[in-house]
């Protein structure tokens, strides 16, 4: 599982372009939608993107989204128990 | 209508108000990048832009250091921005994701309107002006100064104009902060030193 997650946050700063930001800047339970890393509802979307393209899985219920997206910690849970 | 302020932006070089603000003497290729750093101005969002919001954003905020735009309402800046190729470079990217990478890229997408980067200048400003964008074959200043004076005869005070391109063989941004003044006409000279 830490591997998965060391993973998911390289993939974010890739597909997110967020510059300056290292993979030891974002903490598991960090907020990924809070002040700390200034997203918006454009990366929103290229989550679900992240989501299909590197691991085969998309999102049935969009109101889901909130909670699947809330952190590391969370996208990580989710790829696990939907993963084949 | 007075120039307070112009600003010249290409692969080598800033220019404001005749002056040399930014010189590339780098090897990187990534030169939009540093002159941001330059501005010591922090705004992440500026990475994820297209090139086109990239110039237009690098020259409002260079201009932004020859005039005070602290001392302007929110409503009292429009903005007129125009070029020849629209969105070219973010319609070939997104166009090859789809069709050659099978991929999609939302933040790619957005960028494929060209006035796109009006918004995000707006948006990093908040300026809530009138703004328009237009498609011109070529760099029309009279053209150009006809809509701004539509803005003008509407009361407002200042317009930003700029033309901005970006394409496969060059980028470059010519951007005017203007003010609305009936006793002076518009210097084509001090512009024509730029082009």
């Amino acid at each position: 599982m830490s591997e998965l997650k060391e993973q998911l946050k390289a993939q974010i700063i890739e597909q997110l372009n967020l510059e300056d930001i290292n993979i030891t800047d974002i903490a598991d339970d960090d907020a990924l939608f809070g002040e700390k890393f200034g997203l918006d509802s454009i990366d929103a979307l290229e989550f679900i993107v992240l989501l299909e393209q590197n691991y085969g899985l998309k999102i049935s219920d969009p109101s889901e989204g909130k909670d699947i997206f809330y952190s590391v910690n969370s996208l990580a849970d989710f790829i696990e128990k939907n993963k084949n | 209508m007075k120039i307070k302020a112009i600003c010249k932006i290409d692969s080598n070089e800033i220019i404001v108000n005749e002056q040399v603000v930014y010189y590339n003497n780098s090897s990187s290729t990534d030169w939009k990048k540093i002159a941001y750093q330059q501005l010591n101005f922090d705004y992440p969002k500026f990475h994820k832009m297209d090139n086109l919001s990239k110039l237009a954003v690098l020259g409002v905020k260079y201009i932004e250091q020859a005039v005070d735009f602290s001392s302007f309402k929110d409503d009292e800046i429009n903005m007129i921005f125009a070029n020849k190729n629209s969105s070219y470079c973010s319609d070939i990217k997104h166009y090859t994701n789809y069709t050659k990478n099978n991929l999609v890229s939302p933040a790619d997408f957005v960028y494929t309107l060209p006035n796109i980067l009006i918004g995000e200048i707006a948006i990093m400003q908040k300026w809530y002006g009138e703004n328009n964008f237009f498609i011109h074959d070529n760099f029309d200043m009279n053209f150009f100064l006809n809509q701004i004076n539509l803005y003008f005869c509407e009361n407002s005070k200042y317009c930003i104009f700029g033309w901005i391109e970006s394409n496969e063989e060059e980028e470059k941004a010519i951007i005017l902060f203007l003010e609305q003044d009936n006793k002076s006409n518009f210097d084509f000279n001090r512009l024509n030193n730029y082009l």
